[in-house]
């Protein structure tokens, strides 16, 4: 009745990142997102993927600002 | 059929709970967000001053004629353009007059919210002081009259010839 | 009505009759309800419709008075959106959650039994809403002021439901992710949930987002009304446009809500059926999660024509587009799953298949809508209308049929009649499409949506929509008849009707007894 998955091991910030951007574009491995699902805990992804939010609303509105002047 | 319901269960119910409160909080915090987002983005500034260019240049060679008009909501005032319509030149800046009379023996505090036509005069119009830029009160029986200084930025698109500069009063305590 | 039969000789000693369902605290029996309270409204939203569409018939009016016709859209929408489509979510979401993960039942079991039995009270508020003085609201489904700031003692009904909604919707949002995250059996990762069962924790999470944020626009809109704020008054300096900014920051994240669960239980069926496991697993779980994200910044494209600078015309067109990538991963994976699958064509299957051939269509009209040039010519014309009905109709609904066929058979242990329940499918498809196609072109040559009426050169599109729509309302009886067949006199079903199916209900009877998984199963 309780979730024990988070074994051992830290994600680095790199993996984190990576994490994050594949779940934005909606394509990740097996093996990676197994890597991924035991190494990085629930509040590094929140924190990458607020993060990861806010890189892509700003590029977003860089390449608006480029179209738009 | 009691369930038992264990600790770790009753912590994420709390846990869930107080953000759903946060969230319900935070729709009200749109509420100012987005009023200090357009302040700062100057999308909706029809009630601020502009900031004019010292050195707009006046052109001669068009005249475009404004539309005065006002209107009352809800409230006992009568509020009306001193002159019904005005002709200027682009890039000259001009001051008309309103007047509004409180027509009932109780005080009033009056907001107008001005409305333009074509729409996007909005872009076009700068004005440098206007009675919308604040509260109005009235005692029971006050006359009042009321300036709008403004320019019409030369950039306007060559065929608008004619527009209409509207104000609404509007009641700022419904019902008192 | 007994869908689950009852295995006694247990510990338990629930009432009988009528009682048991009013205090009912399994979540079988609850998920029951919600099922059939969602079908109920279904119908009355159906006899919305068709309301809707014999006024529409022909041109001028005939049965609807404008008014009248007004309230029929505006409580058609609100009927559909909160009373059929996201109660059945979370009634499948009931019945299977818990047999999925391994767990007895939900995290919390009474206040399951509150969340649902708000809704019938919400239901009655708004049907009741037809008959007080002023009529049911107006103004739409999305109940923008200035005219959702008028309206009479229906309005207020209107709200007073919506509150008690989104109370029941926060609260089975809060029960599905507890139950998700602490209920699992031993083994069960979360790598290793059903589809269904992930779809649904990421969309609790998103109910849990937004849900409050709706409470707060109609409470501002209530306390406008009755209290002297000015939140969207422009008259006491607010701004109606603020509105309809918060409502969407609600709104869009909603449309996901009711199709991230289609997705996951079309992700259940596709692989039975293609007896191969579902193409990309994990890429499905990181797409779920990163349209979730996405449509919390896109709102904004259903504004195009209210007043915005290009800037932000443009942000939104990108970030809208953008969120239809994730989306075509899942396509592309749910045909992978098909390809060079043993596929077999139960109705389960047909339902499937039919939603992702008509979702696409639904996906590409919103990528067109969401091109701010286009849009702000097809902005409120029919042409959203056909968009949104492609995604919800044929999205949300179509799924749902497929998942109550899918599960039926373990539900109440009986097998639907199979000829009927393909003709159900096929008729639905048939009629789906004549009612909601020709409304694509109706919307390209400018016909408004909200409007009982319309100039002549509408009318054979319109005389073809409402046959398409009698037609498909009319098929819908045919489920109802469907289903209680089945229960009633349905052949004996398996325990594991379709051969392909590997997730954990299907180890358990058929029917699922009362009470399952009380000594958590073990997972490989
Ligand atoms: C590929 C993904 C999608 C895109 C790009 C998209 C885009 C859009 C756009 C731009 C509009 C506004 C049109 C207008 O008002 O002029 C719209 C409306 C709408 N969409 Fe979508 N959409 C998508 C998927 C969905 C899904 C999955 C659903 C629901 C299950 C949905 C439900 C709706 C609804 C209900 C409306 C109309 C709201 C109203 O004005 O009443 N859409 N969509
Ligand atoms: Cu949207």
């Amino acid at each position: 009745m309780n979730n024990t998955e988070h074994q051992t091991g830290k994600a680095s910030t790199l993996q984190v990142a990576k994490a994050v951007f594949w779940s934005f574009l909606g394509i990740r491995k097996k093996d990676d997102l197994d890597r991924d699902a035991k190494m990085i805990k629930p509040h590094q992804v929140v924190i990458g993927g607020i993060i990861g939010g806010v890189i892509f609303v700003l590029s977003i509105l860089t390449l608006v600002k480029v179209v738009t002047s | 059929m009691t369930q038992s319901v264990t600790n770790i269960n009753v912590t994420m119910l709390k846990k869930l709970l107080i953000f759903s409160a946060i969230m319900f909080g935070f729709g009200y915090a749109l509420v100012p967000m987005y009023e200090k987002f357009c302040e700062v983005t100057g999308i909706n500034n029809l009630l601020q001053p502009n900031a004019v260019d010292k050195n707009i240049k006046v052109d001669m060679s068009r005249t475009i004629a404004i539309e005065l008009d006002a209107n009352v909501r809800g409230m006992p005032w009568q509020f009306k353009p001193l002159q019904s319509s005005v002709k200027i030149h682009p890039g000259e800046s001009i001051e008309v007059m309103y007047e509004i009379r409180n027509m009932s023996d109780q005080e009033f505090t009056g907001q107008a919210i001005p409305s333009y036509s074509p729409r996007f005069l909005e872009k076009y119009l700068k004005k440098f002081e206007c009675f919308c830029f604040t509260k109005q009160v009235l005692k029971p029986g006050e006359v009042r009259q009321m300036p709008v200084k403004f320019v019409i930025d030369p950039e306007i698109p060559v065929d608008v010839n004619t527009v209409t500069i509207s104000y609404t009063f509007f009641a700022l305590q419904p019902g008192k | 009505m007994a869908v689950v039969q009852d295995v006694h000789g247990h510990h338990d000693h629930h009432p009988s009759g009528i009682m048991r369902w009013v205090m009912t605290t399994n979540h079988k029996d609850i998920g029951t309800l919600y099922l059939w309270f969602s079908f109920a409204m279904f119908l009355v939203g159906g006899f919305l419709a068709m309301g809707i569409r014999a006024e529409l018939f022909m041109p001028g009016i005939q049965i609807l008075e404008p008014e009248l016709f007004n309230s029929f859209t505006t409580l058609h929408g609100l009927i559909m959106v909160f009373g059929a489509i996201m109660p059945a979510f979370v009634g499948l979401a009931n019945w299977q959650v818990p047999m999925m993960i391994g767990a007895p039942d939900m995290a919390f079991a009474r206040m399951n039994n509150w969340s649902f039995w708000l809704l019938p009270v919400a239901g009655m508020l708004l049907i009741s809403s037809f008959f007080v003085p002023g009529g049911a609201a107006a103004g739409g489904w999305t109940f923008y002021p200035p005219l959702s700031a008028q309206g009479g003692l229906g309005v207020d009904m209107m709200i007073f439901a919506i509150h008690i909604l989104g109370a029941s919707s926060i609260m089975g949002a809060i029960n599905i992710i507890t139950t998700i995250l602490n209920m699992r059996a031993p083994g069960m990762t979360l790598m290793k949930m059903p589809m269904f069962v992930w779809t649904w924790l990421i969309t609790a999470y998103l109910l849990v987002l937004v849900m409050p944020v709706l409470a707060g626009t109609v409470t501002m809109l209530l306390t406008d009304r009755h209290f002297g704020t000015s939140f969207f008054n422009a008259a006491g300096g607010g701004d109606p446009v603020l509105f309809q900014h918060i409502f969407w920051f609600f709104g869009h994240p909603e449309v996901y809500i009711m199709i991230l669960p289609a997705f996951g239980i079309v992700s259940e069926i596709v692989p039975t059926f293609s007896r191969k496991p579902l193409f990309g697993y994990a890429s499905m779980v990181y797409a779920t999660a990163s349209i979730a994200i996405l449509s919390c910044i896109v709102w904004a494209h259903h504004m195009f024509t209210a007043g915005m600078p290009t800037v932000g015309q443009l942000f939104f067109m990108y970030a809208t587009m953008l969120i239809a990538v994730p989306t075509g991963v899942k396509v592309f994976n749910w045909t992978a799953t098909m390809w060079r699958g043993s596929l077999t064509f139960e109705t389960p299957m047909l339902f499937a298949i039919g939603f992702i051939f008509l979702f696409v269509i639904g996906g590409f009209s919103g990528v067109i809508c969401a091109i701010v040039p286009i849009d702000i010519q097809v902005q409120d014309t029919y042409y959203v209308i056909a968009h949104f009905h492609y995604v919800l109709v044929s999205g949300a609904l179509f799924a749902i049929f497929g998942g109550v066929y899918y599960w039926l058979p373990k539900w109440c242990g009986r097998m639907y009649d199979v000829k009927l329940a393909n003709m159900h499918f096929w008729l639905s498809m048939i009629f789906f499409n004549v009612a909601f196609f020709v409304q694509h072109f109706l919307g390209l040559a400018g016909m408004p949506r909200r409007i009982p009426d319309y100039s002549l050169q509408f009318a054979d599109f319109n005389m073809i929509s409402s046959i398409g729509a009698f037609g498909f309302g009319l098929s819908q009886i045919l489920f109802l008849y469907i289903v209680i067949k089945c229960i009633r006199s349905g052949e004996k079903a398996a325990d594991k009707p379709w051969e392909g199916a590997n997730t954990l209900e299907w180890t358990l009877p058929s029917p699922a007894p009362y009470h399952s998984f009380e000594t958590p199963p073990v997972i490989k």
